[in-house]
């Protein structure tokens, strides 16, 4: 089930104006076929040199496992001009979802499992990328979830290594180093303290 | 739709509540929630076949975690 939650202002690089698109709780075969059809072929386009780090993630996969277990999960999407321009999965409970911060150890966070923008969006696989702004949507999408919780907005991830300047100066997240115990991938967190600023500093 | 309990404990388990909201900074409620998705998470592993186990800090010790 795919339901709207808002409407959200997008920056249509094209036209130097911001666009209206949804906000999306929850996913449907629209969505679904929409990343197959519309992203597939371009991460399958992509220099092989070069691959898109995200281009083997699986989201009719990550879909089931979200429609199954309710209670932990939930997906987010953001549409316009009737296609997908950006996924996210989020755990709302469990053993990821307790906060490594010195701010507050072990405190409860919503954990980004996987969030995606789509490749027509992304400066390294096309040279005129059509919105800004998805992946911050996006996130900020699970810093309300995370206030919604009681978490204080606090967020934790494992990002992918081209993400990370993204998380790291463009988020101010805390990069927390690399975590052996996860695939080596860098272990980021926008604590309480960070989240508020990262609120305030909302355009 | 949001639905509601009355939740009967022993004075020793409402200690542990109160005293972890304020360790925690959550109401009764999102505590409560937390402690369901963790235990359905766990439980979840547990009957898959998968093992859960607990590492000390000086990763000297692990123990399997056993749910009842």
């Amino acid at each position: 089930m795919k339901q709207i939650i808002a409407t959200v202002p997008l920056f249509d690089l094209g036209r130097g104006a911001f666009c209206d698109a949804s906000l999306f709780q929850g996913i449907d075969l629209d969505t679904l076929r929409s990343i197959e059809a519309d992203w597939t072929p371009i991460f399958d386009a992509a220099a092989p040199e070069n691959p898109p780090e995200d281009a083997h993630w699986e989201w009719a996969a990550k879909a089931l496992q979200a429609l199954q277990n309710p209670l932990s999960y939930e997906l987010f999407g953001i549409e316009a001009d009737a296609r997908t321009q950006g996924m996210m999965l989020v755990v709302k409970g469990g053993p990821k979802c307790f906060s490594r911060h010195p701010e507050h150890p072990r405190a409860p966070l919503i954990y980004v499992d996987f969030l995606a923008t789509a490749p027509w969006n992304r400066p390294g696989l096309t040279a005129t990328p059509t919105y800004k702004g998805v992946g911050r949507l996006l996130f900020m999408t699970a810093v309300s979830l995370s206030i919604e919780e009681e978490f204080a907005g606090r967020i934790g991830l494992h990002s992918l290594p081209g993400a990370e300047a993204f998380y790291r100066n463009r988020l101010n997240m805390t990069d927390m180093g690399k975590d052996d115990a996860y695939q080596n991938l860098r272990y980021f967190e926008l604590s309480t303290t960070q989240a508020r600023q990262l609120i305030a500093a909302r355009p | 739709m949001k639905r509601t309990m009355t939740l009967n404990l022993t004075e020793t388990e409402m200690t542990v509540l109160e005293r972890m909201c304020e360790e925690k900074g959550l109401s009764k409620t999102a505590l409560v929630r937390q402690a369901l998705r963790l235990y359905k998470s766990v439980d979840e592993r547990l009957a898959r076949g998968e093992k859960v186990f607990v590492e000390s800090a000086d990763k000297a010790e692990k123990t399997e975690l056993m749910v009842l």
